[in-house]
Parts: C-alpha cells; structure tokens; sequence
C-alpha cells in the first residue's frame, strides 16, 4: 500500500531529516502535501510562496520562545519568592506547554511555528557540541556505540517477540521495535516509506512511543535520584533508553545540564544506526514481497542518516582546534541553552494527554513492557560500563 | 484495534516545508563565525 502521508520533505519531532525519500506519486495526497513537496519549480510565485511560510511561522516560534521563557523566569522566581516551587526551567517549560496544549485550545495560526521547536532542538544539538573535545566525543561516542549496538539487538529482539506474544499486526510489530530501539517518532516515520505499513499502524506506533516517551519524562529522573546517578551514567542512560530525541534530550536536562548533554552524546550515536535498522526491515519486508525492493542501499543509507549530527561533530572540531576561545565556547554553550528553551517548550506543547489513552491496549502494553525491560538492561549496562563515572 | 489517532494528525504538529538538519547546521555555523570574529561579542545565560 502506498503510503497516504510520505515521510519524504516533511520534518517531524525528534532527529532525522533522514526520512526524506521520493515516494511514487500519491493520489491521497492533500493539495497542502502536493504544494509543500512539489519539485516543480514555481519562478513567480514560489519567492514569495517561501515568504509567506516563513511568515506562518512567527506567532507559534513566538510561542514556542514565550514559554520557554516564562519557564526560566518560574524557575528564577523559586529562588526569590519564598514557598514558590523550586523547579528548574526545562520542567516549568514542559509543565506550561502541557497545561496549554491540554487544558486550551491553540489556534490554528500558532501551529506551523510549534513544529519549528524541531529546528530548534536540533540548533541546541549541534552548538552544544563545543562543550565536548573531539576525544571525548569519541571516546564516550564509541563507548555509546558499543553500549547503543547490545541495545539494538537486545531491544529489537523482545519487541518482536512480545508483538507476536500479544498477536499484534507483523508490521506494527516492526514498527514498535524501530521506534523503540532507534529514535522514535523520526525512525517509524523513516520505516513508514520503506516497508510499507498500514496507516493503522503507523499512527499506532507513533502515538505508542510518544505515550512512552511522555512517560519516561516523570520516571526516569525519579529513578536516576532513586539510584543517586551520576550526571553522566544517568545521561547515557536516558539517551540510551529514551526513544524519542526531544524527550531524550529533556529527560536528561531534568536531571541536570551535564545529564542532558551526555544524553545528547549517546542518543546520537544510536540514532546513526537508524539507517542499518530500516534498511534491515526493509530488505526482510521485500523479501516476503510486502514492500518495494532497496535498489541503491548506500544511497538508502545516506538518505536515512541524521544530518545533523554532521553539524555536530563539524562545531565539535573547530573547539578541538582552537578555533574559538575559552569565552567564545562558554558563548556557543550558552546559545545552545537558548535554542533548546522552546524545543523544551514544543514537547510539552505536542504532548496531546487525551491522544495518549484513546488507542489500542495491546501496543501500548508492548511498549511499555518493551520498554521496562530496554530501560532495565540499559541501565544494568550503564552501571557496569560508567560505574563511578563523573558526578 | 481501532485506533483514533489518524496520521496526518499525528504529525500535523510535527509538519517543517523546509529540512531542518540543514536549517540547523547552517545557523549554528553562522553563530560559531558571528562569535568566533566578536561580531556577537559575548551570550550570557
């Protein structure tokens, strides 16, 4: 079946771009779909066409930067007004975005500029790396890629299994342990071009791993203080076990800005697996003559690969090499914490609470037994490779 | 199963018109030059 919303041109939550893909052409596709992916050049209009998306965008960025905002003037507040909560800016962030997007209906107006706060995770992913060395990019980075590789195999394996225990579709199932072993929301939507699934179970899965997602905000820093984990374990850690890079990168702020940097770390080495992943699912799936059949594989792979950890490690060399001095890091780190004020601010917003329960019982049981037992093992790992690892 | 959650909906917040990764790389490298020759002197926190 030819997929009604092609991953192809569209930019979704956590990483990738890396989902950009041609798709024949669609006869479901909307006019909006058609009018945002035409490679048609438009010479007159299309100046002015771009102008004018552009401009859609202000009033949700503006959002996106008012709460974000407002989360870090609470969070001053907690150390000025006495009995005011004491709660750092990611959560005040994520709190006001919740209550908002739940609780108040958004215009429509402020909509295409919530899903820039995408743009903007991955701006604070990128300028954060001048707050690690090359050597400590490699060094943690190839340690998470051991850590990230016993997770994948591990991960993919029980998914499969409980999705045929609890008689899920064969491609949900899929789905589910692309999603839960990569990165989320962004390796289902890469998956979804690639073999094919079922509307159904494409919207099954994403919603199941925002569900999870959502979930892993609230518990995972109560277990890291439970455990009394350091900054950088618990960090591996949430970028090992959390799906989605948005709440990876969140749940790790929560716990503290050098949890949420390490968690940055780890979850893009497993998100440069995504393309080895779907493109294993995709030669099974054509192999059993349900999907199309991968002609250029290294092609395949580069269309799937994160781009912007290219950034990444570019900004982490040029703070290698000198190129920047002591202040001029401190400036790039500081700039990072910026951009990432309303991408905190757009996964509270996204987070829909009645979305999260108004779907089927089964996949959701899956993820969340999927999940315990990734998040268990990541953790047993963790332990055993950072013990005593910098507070 | 029935799920209620449509597709398109899913991911009508999540919907960019341009690649975000390039996006990203491309202003993160422009602030890099605008710090790294004082054109954007000093960001605090």
């Amino acid at each position: 079946m030819t997929p009604v919303f092609p991953s192809i041109f569209l930019t979704e939550s956590d990483f990738c771009n890396h989902c950009r893909e041609r798709l024949p052409a669609n006869p479901e596709r909307t006019t909006t779909d058609i009018v945002a992916t035409s490679s048609i050049p438009q010479p007159a209009t299309e100046r002015s066409t771009r102008a004018q998306r552009l401009f859609t965008l202000l009033p949700g960025t503006a959002l996106l930067f008012a709460i974000g905002i407002a989360g870090k003037g609470l969070e001053s507040l907690g150390s000025i007004i006495p009995r005011f909560p004491h709660i750092e800016y990611v959560l005040w962030a994520i709190i006001l975005g919740l209550v908002l997007s739940n609780f108040f209906v958004i215009p429509q107006v402020f909509r295409p500029g919530i899903a820039t706060y995408e743009l903007w995770l991955k701006l604070g992913i990128v300028l954060v790396a001048a707050k690690f060395v090359l050597k400590d990019v490699l060094h943690i980075g190839g340690m998470s890629l051991l850590l990230v590789f016993i997770e994948l195999i591990l991960s993919l394996s029980v998914m499969t299994l409980l999705g045929k225990l609890f008689k899920l579709p064969p491609k949900l199932t899929s789905l589910l342990a692309i999603g839960s072993s990569i990165c989320g929301v962004t390796a289902i939507m890469a998956a979804q071009g690639a073999i094919e699934p079922d509307e159904e179970d494409t919207s099954t899965a994403i919603a199941a791993i925002l569900t999870l997602g959502a979930l892993a905000l609230f518990t995972f820093p109560a277990i890291g203080h439970a455990l009394h984990m350091g900054q950088q374990s618990y960090g591996i850690w949430t970028g090992l076990a959390v799906d989605n890079t948005a709440e990876a990168t969140v749940t790790g702020a929560i716990y503290g800005e050098k949890a949420g940097q390490f968690a940055i770390l780890s979850k893009t080495a497993r998100s440069a697996f995504i393309g080895f992943v779907v493109l294993g699912y995709a030669v099974y799936w054509a192999s059993q003559g349900k999907a199309h059949r991968v002609e250029n594989k290294a092609l395949f792979l580069w269309q799937k690969f994160p781009k912007f950890i290219l950034g990444f490690v570019a900004i982490s060399i040029l703070a290698t090499a000198g190129f920047f001095t002591q202040p001029q890091l401190n400036s790039l780190g500081n700039l990072s914490k910026w951009a990432f004020l309303p991408a905190f601010a757009g996964v509270g917003l996204r987070t829909q609470l009645k979305d999260l329960v108004n779907q089927g019982w089964r996949p959701i049981l899956v993820g969340v037994l999927g999940e315990i037992f990734i998040a268990l093992i990541t953790l047993g790992m963790v332990f055993f490779a950072y013990h005593g690892a910098a507070q | 199963m029935s799920p209620r959650i449509q597709p398109a909906k899913a991911i009508e917040q999540a919907r960019l018109f341009f690649n975000a990764d390039v996006a990203a790389i491309a202003i993160a490298l422009s602030l890099a030059i605008l710090i790294r020759f004082n054109i954007l002197p000093r960001i605090g926190w």
